[in-house]
């Protein structure tokens, strides 16, 4: 079932008559526009001059890039962005790569052939997502230190991989779970060896679904600030901890940390705009297909 | 081009722990070199767990199966030399209809050209030429099955496997395309393994059509002689359509009753009647061989089936202190209607079971 | 040759060919297996073998920054947590349960109500959409700060500006009402959560119900109760666990937005705090792990049963 073609189509809940309608669809326009509102207006506030941005709230100003260059450049802090965006760059990138080099055969093991007690197995990958990361952060920081790596990357791309995993098994279990365990059988009797039947029959079936596990965990490492800080305050530092690091404690700053934001936040909004349908799918029908 | 043996096969889930499940039961079973052998049974009775022991998709975890008199109990599918058509067709949507064809011979490296050949040869046949280059999802379901039968003969195998592979089809298109297949299947004279749950189709298709409930093989036979002589009660009441009259009755010293009629015994039935011990009986009467004499069980019609040439008549009879159902068939220019008495007495060959074990009395009728 | 030889042979040949069959289903068995097991044990070794660590450390009075070598105390730092010392601790906890329970429930209601204005066909059905899920998306420091210093801000936060354009007083938001302010940028991100995971439920429903229901002649607000919600429930549980097991864990609004005030400092903002944040007590805040642990222990055992009655029509 899938969740946004729609037909045959279920009947709205609201709207039977016209005005009534029209009414409904204004006031889903405000409300949607009104819940974007604050990202709008960081945005706006990107391209201010501090003293602008540190008024009364207005539309009347002369843009500016100024601030964007300012952030890029600026060396001021312990981290600049160049370093903060490389770091981020291949803790995410690495991490996910190793969550999906994990999670693919994981989620075959308990799809396509599932192994015996499957569900119990899946039901431990989910639960650990269930353990609070308070649970486990003070052993990982005192493993860490004595490995002497406290402030590399390191760590973190360990950790995202963890935290990552058991989303990713589930999400991909549920997209597996949707080809015909005949396709695989058909690809046996044809004479296909395993790693065949997986890489001719059932990847390219799967292909969309795992970009979008592999976007979703992207999204997810990307935006990480806890395990970031804790155990990587200074050193090898991601993004998050840099855009907070823009909050000064004197001066004006609104300009250039709403610059900042912009940018920490434009590439995983794309990418979740760009891939949303697959995502929501993957992540809510996980239960239910 | 090979014979199928089953030898005492099993196959058991949960294998050695407790409650497991015999979901085939020690099946003997041989199938004859080119013949066309239909499984047939209600679901949950093994049918296609047989095929797919035979196909190497499920474990044989006792006894054997042969093909071509080699053991290949033990052998993954794709050291069977078999193919198998599913009731999806499995298709590989990624791959065109040449792709999905070919890719068999392209996993047992054959060359190029001579894949392509046999492509377009199989293609040819089954009017597939002008789809080669199509995605699966973009055919009808007609031309889908044909993809999925493409699939299978290029390979040539020795055996065909077809698990119920016509059920996704409009009830017109399958009645057309049981014929082609049948038709098929005697041009090449491959061996064919067929499964359905329809037993008009297994009877118009099979050679010889195994019969199984529960795991058990209940009987095997030709289609004609399965109807005309069913070995248990429960092939009696599955082969059929409308089903047999299956009338329950206690005896009454060495006789049966039907109705307020004594049913005519044959010398063999009447012996095995005499030496059982067992008190009640069930009496078997095709629609067919029930006719309207005056001196019949007298019987009220309830529902009259018109189907032009002939009409089954529903109708309730006064029976062993109750009411039961039995169907007629009667001439189709007849004007029998609802509410209208009759008198009806049996006037063909009668079968008699044993209530509780099922079993049949007396020699299978030649 | 006697028979009896005979039948020894037939018997030898069946035992050694049904440990053959044996033997296969077990290589079969490993077969499935292998593929999990790396990801198996990644995560027992990243995440299980850590939190024994600190079950273990919670039976210790162990602080890092002492030279002391750390003593086992048995359950001391448990029954401690009754008493006068630990009041920041109890108040912690009280802030996390207050937070999670309010943000989960407000979540879920504005999340419902987007829901059933979404799922109707109107011109710009997907771009509207797409703007509610965006918060979702954002980074959470990011979401704080903005709201921090740009919606709630004393000075020239848009929502004391157009207070003050009603001529009321401005409000120091995140200073008078910490765990408020917290609470409405979580629901302002996880509305959309909860939104999306409706709206699969809703759009999930088989419309030929719906129309058996209104040939029966039910109403409107009729078919809601009786059809929609019912089968909207499973749905409404899963966003409920999800909700709970994430928002249960939030730290990067507190530290963005009150960071250290009293008030609105929930257990992992503590327990940081307590320990690698310069408390340096791991002992102690090894205890308050333990107790966070269980608590989501609690909510997952709700949760997993719903889950499972969720994945029974799947196998």
């Amino acid at each position: 079932m899938a969740l946004f073609t729609r037909a045959p189509k279920a009947e709205p809940i609201l709207g039977q008559n016209r005005l009534v309608a029209h009414l409904l669809s204004f006031l889903t326009w405000i409300i949607g526009l009104m819940f974007f509102f604050p990202l709008f207006w960081l945005t706006v506030n990107g391209f201010k001059e501090e003293s602008v941005a540190s008024a009364d709230p207005t539309l009347r100003f002369e843009p500016t890039l100024d601030r964007f260059s300012e952030v890029t450049e600026a060396n001021s802090g312990l981290l600049s962005f160049a370093e903060a965006f490389g770091n981020s760059f291949w803790i995410v990138l690495i991490s996910t790569a190793f969550v999906m080099v994990l999670a693919i055969p994981a989620a075959y093991a308990l799809s396509i052939r599932p192994m015996k007690k499957w569900r119990d197995v899946l039901f431990f990958f989910i639960s650990t997502k269930f353990l609070p990361i308070v649970g486990i952060i003070m052993p990982v920081w005192i493993i860490a230190r004595d490995l002497e790596l406290l402030g590399t990357r390191t760590v973190l791309v360990v950790l995202y991989t963890a935290m990552n995993l058991p989303l990713a098994v589930w999400m991909l279990r549920s997209f597996f779970a949707e080809v015909p365990k005949e396709l695989i059988e058909a690809a046996q009797i044809d004479g296909c060896s395993l790693i065949g039947q997986i890489r001719q029959v059932l990847l390219p079936i799967v292909a969309p679904g795992v970009a979008a596990t592999a976007l979703l965990c992207v999204i997810f490492a990307w935006n990480e600030f806890f395990f970031a800080v804790q155990l990587n305050p200074t050193g090898a530092s991601t993004i998050p901890v840099w855009v907070n690091s823009q909050q000064k404690f004197q001066g004006q700053f609104i300009a250039s940390l709403s610059a900042a934001s912009v940018l920490a936040t434009l590439p995983v909004v794309i990418a979740g705009w760009v891939a949303q349908k697959r995502m929501i799918r993957g992540l809510a029908m996980g239960a239910i297909k | 081009m090979a014979e199928v043996r089953y030898e005492k096969a099993s196959r058991i889930y949960g294998f050695g722990g407790v409650g497991a499940v015999r979901a085939v039961n020690e099946l003997d079973l041989n199938i004859a070199d080119g013949e066309l052998l239909v499984l047939v049974g209600p679901s949950g009775s093994g049918k296609s767990t047989a095929l797919r022991m035979l196909a190497g998709l499920e474990t044989v975890n006792e006894g054997s199966i042969f093909i071509d008199d080699v053991d290949v109990t033990l052998k993954p599918p794709q050291d069977r030399d078999i193919a198998m058509v599913f009731q999806n067709y499995a298709l590989y949507p990624s791959m065109t209809v040449g792709e999905n064809m070919g890719f068999a011979l392209k996993q047992a490296k054959v060359p190029k050209a001579e894949r392509r050949a046999q492509v377009e040869e199989a293609a040819r046949i089954l009017d597939l030429e002008p789809y080669l280059d199509r995605k699966p999802k973009n055919l009808s379901g007609g031309q889908r099955q044909r993809v999925a039968m493409g699939r299978a003969i290029v390979r040539s195998p020795q055996v065909f496997l077809m698990d119920e592979p016509l059920s996704n089809l409009d009830a017109k298109l399958r009645v057309q395309t049981r014929t082609e297949l049948a038709d098929l299947q005697a041009r090449l004279g491959t061996t064919m393994v067929y499964v359905t749950h329809d037993q008009v189709e297994a009877m118009t298709m099979g050679h010889r059509v195994a019969v199984l409930d529960h795991g058990e093989l209940q009987q095997v036979d030709t289609p004609r002689r399965l109807y005309s002589s069913p070995a248990n009660l429960f092939v009696a009441g599955f082969i059929g359509s409308p089903a047999m009259n299956l009338i329950e009755t206690d005896r009454t010293g060495d006789e049966l009753h039907f109705g307020s009629t004594v049913v005519p015994l044959s010398d063999d039935v009447q012996a095995d009647l005499k030496a059982s011990a067992s008190t009640r009986f069930v009496v078997g009467v095709r629609p067919e061989h029930l006719i309207q004499t005056p001196d019949g069980a007298p019987c009220g019609a309830t529902v009259v089936e018109e189907l032009g040439s002939d009409a089954f008549v529903h109708a309730s009879m006064p029976h062993n202190g109750t009411e039961a159902t039995v169907v007629v068939r009667v001439d189709g220019e007849t004007a029998i209607t609802r509410g209208d008495n009759l008198t009806i007495a049996i006037g063909g060959p009668v079968h008699i079971f044993d209530a509780e074990s099922g079993v049949r009395l007396g020699k299978p009728v030649t | 040759m006697s028979n009896a030889v005979v039948d020894r042979e037939v018997d030898s040949k069946k035992e050694s060919r049904a440990n053959e069959i044996k033997r296969l289903e077990r290589r079969e068995g490993w077969k499935r297996r292998l593929p999990i097991l790396p990801a198996l044990l990644f995560t027992i070794v990243v995440t299980q073998i850590p939190f024994l660590f600190t079950l273990f450390y919670s039976l210790t009075d162990w602080r890092i920054d002492k030279l002391e070598p750390r003593q086992f105390i048995g359950i001391d730092n448990y029954t401690s947590l009754t008493e006068e010392s630990e009041k920041f601790f109890r108040e912690a906890a009280w802030v996390s349960v207050q937070m999670t329970v309010m943000a989960v429930l407000f979540s879920l209601i504005v999340g419902t109500m987007l829901a059933i204005l979404l799922d109707r066909k109107f011109f710009g059905q997907g771009f509207i959409r797409t703007l509610l899920i965006t918060p979702f998306l954002v980074m959470p420091v990011v979401a704080g700060l903005m709201w921090k210093t740009q919606m709630l801000n004393f000075n020239f936060g848009i929502i004391n500006w157009i207070l003050n354009g009603l001529g009321q007083e401005s409000v120091e938001f995140a200073t008078r009402y910490p765990m408020g302010s917290v609470i409405v940028v979580l629901v302002w991100q996880w509305s959309p959560f909860m939104m999306l995971i409706v709206l699969a439920g809703l759009q999930g429903q088989d419309p030929s119900v719906l129309e058996a229901a209104r040939v029966d002649g039910a109403s409107t607000f009729g078919i809601f109760r009786q059809i929609t919600f019912p089968q909207l429930r499973p749905f409404l549980e899963l966003g409920t666990l999800l909700g709970a097991i994430y928002l249960i864990q939030v730290y990067d609004h507190i530290e963005v937005i009150v960071g250290g005030q009293p008030g609105a400092n929930n257990l992992p903002f503590y327990i940081a705090q307590r320990s690698i944040g310069g408390g340096n007590r791991f002992g102690l805040a090894s205890t308050y792990s333990i107790i966070v642990v269980i608590a989501s222990i609690i909510i997952a055992n709700i949760g997993l049963r719903v889950l499972s009655n969720l994945l029974e029509d799947d196998s």
